[in-house]
């Protein structure tokens, strides 16, 4: 019953939905400042990259090369955002997506090490090294009905989920805060901010080094999930998907993200019985969407109307009228 | 002193928008700083909060220069300002502004904003606490939730200076706070500036509003043309001549008018 419910081809789809919800999330975190960036497939790329040639090469723990991976393209976010810092709106994208560009090239022509446009294969996957983990404990898939790929998928997917769940609270929490409220002045007006002791250099830099984290941390899993990666995986269109993730959720709250990761993952899937128009049909509703609601589909004020609707349900008592 | 302008001159390109002002504020008073539109007085405020620097000259916040410090941590020293053309962060509710105001008086980073130790929930509420009392003092205590940019005009000026009064400042600086108000607006901020200097906190205000700054004032300093034309009492200042020339003209512009 269980067996027949868990398809591989669905699991994987649904890791596919989490890395590309964790890459949302850190052109979020970058535009939560005003800054848009675009990024986050260059740094994908830096923490893909690290993550399997250290594990590779050195024989590593998954883990320590997705740490190492995080700390690299984390470095890389302050030494592409601390010169970022003079530019803004559209030269900070055209800046930022030259650099992802740079990337690129680079794992492309540092072939003695990267393997060139070849990619590199090989790389140890955490799902079958969680089986490993589990079979040394002495748990067999097939004692709980499962075969050995399914399980593998499975326990995949929930890593994801945990870890997925884990940026997401982060990051709300982090938002609720005295530095979430700092990168909303200076989204909102810089100069006040500034004006208002915020220190924008330094908020700037953070929000820039946090999406670059995230996404290098995203990059690291993609690595040991797919066991592949080629420089192809972190070109320019990488960079336009994941801006249109946040795009079309709505980039103002982090729930826009996740949706517009989840929704644009899912609909080509969903549209395969009409393969060869599938991607027409995509193009047309970023289009529809650009024309009738550019702010996205999730927006600040649907969260709070919400929130309102769900609090006056629990308590009428004490809703405050203005 | 409170503040001291020694000497200041701002040249934009060719164009002289200051030229040698100095003046001085005195513990704990109001003072005015008014002039005919263009007369460098916003310029005046841009250089104290140093969004861009002198060109000569030199301003001491007490005893202290801070010509040449960056402008978020002239705030941190006790410094905050209002702005003619209001910028408040438009969508974030009138309470989110004024603790945006605290930041300087606050120092949660990112780990303790996510992992909340007790330090970090203590200073949240003291933020929040703060907030909702400077609302109150600004007379928007029932506009907690409201997106900022729904609120009314005056409303909207008042908020931003319950958001600068959030950072403790010694001194705080009002760019034309009763611009666009009527009457009893203007009378209910007259008490809050009031207010505001019980509070032991100095005020600079730039100002059209003459009987407004007459009133307020207890010193005031002119500017015309980016020169310091006189500085005086409101009294001296009202019988001044060379002020009176400036504000309406001189006797025989008028007999032609």
């Amino acid at each position: 019953m269980l067996a027949e419910l868990l398809n591989p081809y669905y699991l994987q789809i649904g890791s596919f939905i989490l890395i590309n919800i964790i890459l949302a999330i850190s052109i979020y975190v970058t535009l939560s400042s005003g800054q848009l960036s675009l990024g986050s497939a260059g740094f994908m790329g830096i923490g893909a990259y690290t993550s399997a040639l250290v594990t590779i090469h050195f024989d590593l723990p998954i883990i320590v090369g997705v740490i190492v991976a995080s700390l690299v393209a984390g470095i890389f976010g302050i030494i592409v955002g601390l010169p970022s810092l003079r530019l803004s709106g559209v030269y900070l994208a055209i800046a930022t997506l030259g650099f992802g560009e740079v990337m690129r090239v680079f794992f492309v022509n540092w072939e003695s090490v990267t393997k060139g446009s070849v990619g590199l294969s090989g790389i140890p996957h955490i799902g079958r090294e969680l089986l490993n983990l589990f079979r040394d404990a002495g748990l067999d898939p097939s004692s709980i009905g499962l075969r050995n790929n399914q399980f593998v998928y499975l326990l995949v997917l929930i890593l994801l989920l945990l870890i997925t769940i884990f940026i997401i609270w982060f990051f709300v929490r982090q938002n609720n805060s005295r530095v979430g409220r700092a990168f909303a002045a200076i989204k909102m007006d810089e100069k006040a901010a500034e004006a208002m002791g915020i220190n924008i250099t330094y908020y700037k830099v953070l929000s820039f080094t946090q999406g670059a984290i995230v996404a290098g941390f995203a990059g690291s899993l993609f690595a040991h999930v797919l066991a592949y990666i080629s420089p192809a995986d972190f070109a320019y269109h990488r960079a336009v998907e994941i801006l249109i993730f946040a795009v079309f959720g709505g980039s103002e709250v982090i729930l826009g993200a996740i949706f517009g990761a989840t929704f644009m993952t899912l609909l080509p899937e969903a549209l395969r019985v009409i393969s060869e128009y599938r991607y027409m049909i995509y193009g047309l509703i970023l289009i529809f969407m650009m024309a009738f609601r550019p702010q996205g589909i999730i927006t600040e004020n649907m969260v709070q109307w919400l929130k309102k609707k769900f609090s006056s349900k629990r308590g009428k008592s004490h809703g405050s009228r203005n | 002193m409170v503040l001291e302008i020694k000497n200041i001159t701002k040249n934009f390109g060719g164009i002289s928008a200051l030229t040698d002002v100095s003046f001085q504020l005195k513990e704990g008073e109001i003072h005015g700083l008014i002039g005919p539109n263009g007369a460098g007085k916003t310029t005046m405020f841009n250089l104290i909060t140093n969004m861009f620097p002198p060109t000569t000259g030199e301003i001491i916040f007490s005893n202290e220069t801070i010509t040449g410090i960056k402008p978020h941590k002239i705030t941190d020293k006790g410094i905050c300002r209002t702005f003619q053309n209001i910028r408040l962060f438009s969508q974030m509710t009138t309470l989110e502004n004024v603790m945006v105001g605290a930041h300087s008086r606050s120092k949660a980073g990112v780990f303790s904003g996510v992992f909340r130790p007790k330090s970090q929930r203590t200073e949240e509420r003291k933020i929040r606490e703060k907030a909702i009392e400077l609302l109150d003092l600004v007379g928007l205590s029932e506009f907690h939730d409201v997106v900022s940019e729904n609120l009314s005009y005056g409303q909207q000026r008042r908020l931003e200076i319950a958001r600068a009064l959030a950072s403790d400042p010694k001194l705080l600086l009002l760019d034309e706070p009763a611009a666009g108000m009527n009457e009893t607006e203007t009378a209910s901020l007259f008490d809050l500036i009031k207010q505001v200097q019980v509070r032991g906190i100095s005020v600079l205000i730039i100002e059209h509003d003459m009987p407004l700054v007459m009133k307020l004032c207890d010193h005031i300093t002119v500017l015309n043309f980016g020169k310091k034309l006189a500085e005086g009492t409101p009294e001296e200042i009202q019988n001044n001549p060379a002020v009176i020339e400036a504000y309406l003209g001189s006797e025989e512009d008028d007999e032609i008018a």
